[in-house]
């Protein structure tokens, strides 16, 4: 399947996220020609396990996510970041989880918006937001790049598509920018080809990055 | 949602059954080489204990992993009149990472076996299939080239079919219909429902034997 970065939204330190930020890049997108097609929704889930004893809580995953794509609507995937491990499954895993009573859903996130056709890339930019709320938490953007499934072979026009779009944004003069945190895949045992497996293991590393602005944030603020 | 009975025939009336299967199936069998690894929760985690099965097809050039789990068989008066257990049961396909990941989660190996074997797949009223197999334990773990037979000389004979709530009996109804014409080689009953070997199986395997099927038993 082809390449895809996933960028989130970095904030400028003593600055937040906001619609309007959303709003701008949106725009964006659309002045340099990119047509809008449709919606879309990728989902991620923190799990956290049932213990009998909290104290031994330090044993069992802290990070153990779920994450859905929109590429794969029959498939669900499961990533355990500090353990590199990434696990593709028929959506009925979930099924299986709720069975096993030891792990139960903990937050649950929707990454969503609009998608976006410009010539051989497809661009979708999107809010992150918990399920059932418009509290906006982030923003991300997925970049794919339709002729190449190559991670490696397509990482000059990736980098190259990348500086247009950069230079496009700044004319806006937003408080942040958008960054690319590529995971080692290879840690994770992924190779090539690119697959939804990577694009899983980007969402988890994103997450990760999220998490640590919005702290970084918090610990700014006081 | 499953049905499923089991029954146990002795490893020199195989050939036999296979002959029938075949005649009654109409289908090619499938080898069967299925690893199965069954791990348990660790004490503290989760409020109930909860077991999860990992089933490696060896067959397939790439290893094909499925997770499955099995839950409570459905009980009460309906349940004892029907001639086959229905039971909740889930399964998904996974990709190879899947005995990495339960470790990490928390889950332990309680026990794994290994099916040698074959199996039928066919619609006669139900989408059905037949497995037979040894049953081999492994002498090393997750050895299995080093596998050995836990009862020599016998082999395990599963009827299964996918169900729902709302077409269990129909479903059931298709397994006992067609596991008639097995009865002369081997009794199916509900799993934990111990039967044994059937008397006339020596008799009714020579029959299959001479004729190669055309007999009807």
């Amino acid at each position: 399947m082809p390449i895809k970065w996933v960028l989130h939204w970095q904030p400028h330190a003593g600055t937040s996220v906001n619609s309007q930020i959303l709003n701008e890049v949106s725009q964006c997108v659309e002045s340099i020609n990119g047509v809008k097609e449709g919606r879309w929704k990728a989902t991620l889930t923190f799990y956290k396990p049932m213990l009998r004893d909290q104290s031994l809580a330090g044993e069992f995953p802290r990070d153990f996510l779920g994450i859905s794509v929109p590429e794969q609507p029959n498939k669900y995937y499961f990533v355990i970041r500090a353990q590199r491990i990434v696990m593709e499954a028929d959506s009925s895993i979930q099924n299986i989880m709720e069975k096993l009573q030891s792990y139960k859903m903990r937050v649950a996130l929707n990454f969503e918006g609009f998608q976006y056709q410009l010539g051989d890339f497809q661009l979708r930019v999107g809010k992150v937001v918990p399920t059932h709320s418009e509290n906006l938490r982030g923003i991300v953007m997925e970049v794919e790049y339709l002729p190449i499934s190559s991670i490696e072979k397509s990482r000059q026009i990736m980098e190259e598509f990348l500086e247009i779009w950069k230079e496009a944004l700044s004319k806006r003069s937003l408080p942040g920018q958008f960054m690319h945190m590529e995971p080692n895949f290879t840690e994770y045992g992924l190779p090539e080809p690119y697959t939804s497996q990577h694009t899983a293991v980007q969402y988890a590393t994103v997450m990760a990055q999220l998490i640590a602005s919005v702290q970084s944030g918090q610990a700014v603020r006081n | 949602m499953e049905c499923i009975v089991q029954g146990i025939i002795e490893t020199q009336h195989v050939e036999a059954l296979e002959i029938l299967l075949q005649g009654l199936c109409g289908v090619h069998r499938e080898r069967l080489r299925i690893h199965e690894i069954c791990l348990k929760n660790s004490p503290n985690l989760g409020n109930v204990a909860s077991e999860i099965r990992l089933l490696c097809d060896l067959e397939q050039t790439e290893h094909m992993w499925t997770v499955k789990h099995v839950g409570g068989a459905m009980r009460g008066a309906g349940a004892e009149q029907i001639s086959v257990l229905v039971r909740t049961m889930v399964e998904s396909k996974v990709s190879k990472n899947v005995l990495r990941l339960f470790y990490a989660l928390g889950y332990k190996l309680d026990h794994e076996l290994l099916r040698v074997g074959f199996a039928f797949h066919f619609l006669r009223g139900a989408q059905i299939t037949v497995t037979v197999s040894s049953i081999n334990k492994m002498l090393k773990l997750h050895a299995t080239d080093e596998a050995v037979p836990v009862t020599p000389g016998i082999q395990v004979v599963e009827v299964t079919a996918p169900a729902t709530s709302e077409n269990y009996t129909e479903v059931a109804a298709a397994m006992s219909s067609f596991c008639e014409y097995l009865a002369p080689l081997l009794h199916l009953s509900k799993p934990g429902v111990s039967t044994g070997v059937v008397a006339t199986a020596a008799a009714a395997a020579a029959s299959l034997m001479s004729d190669g099927g055309g007999t009807t038993l």
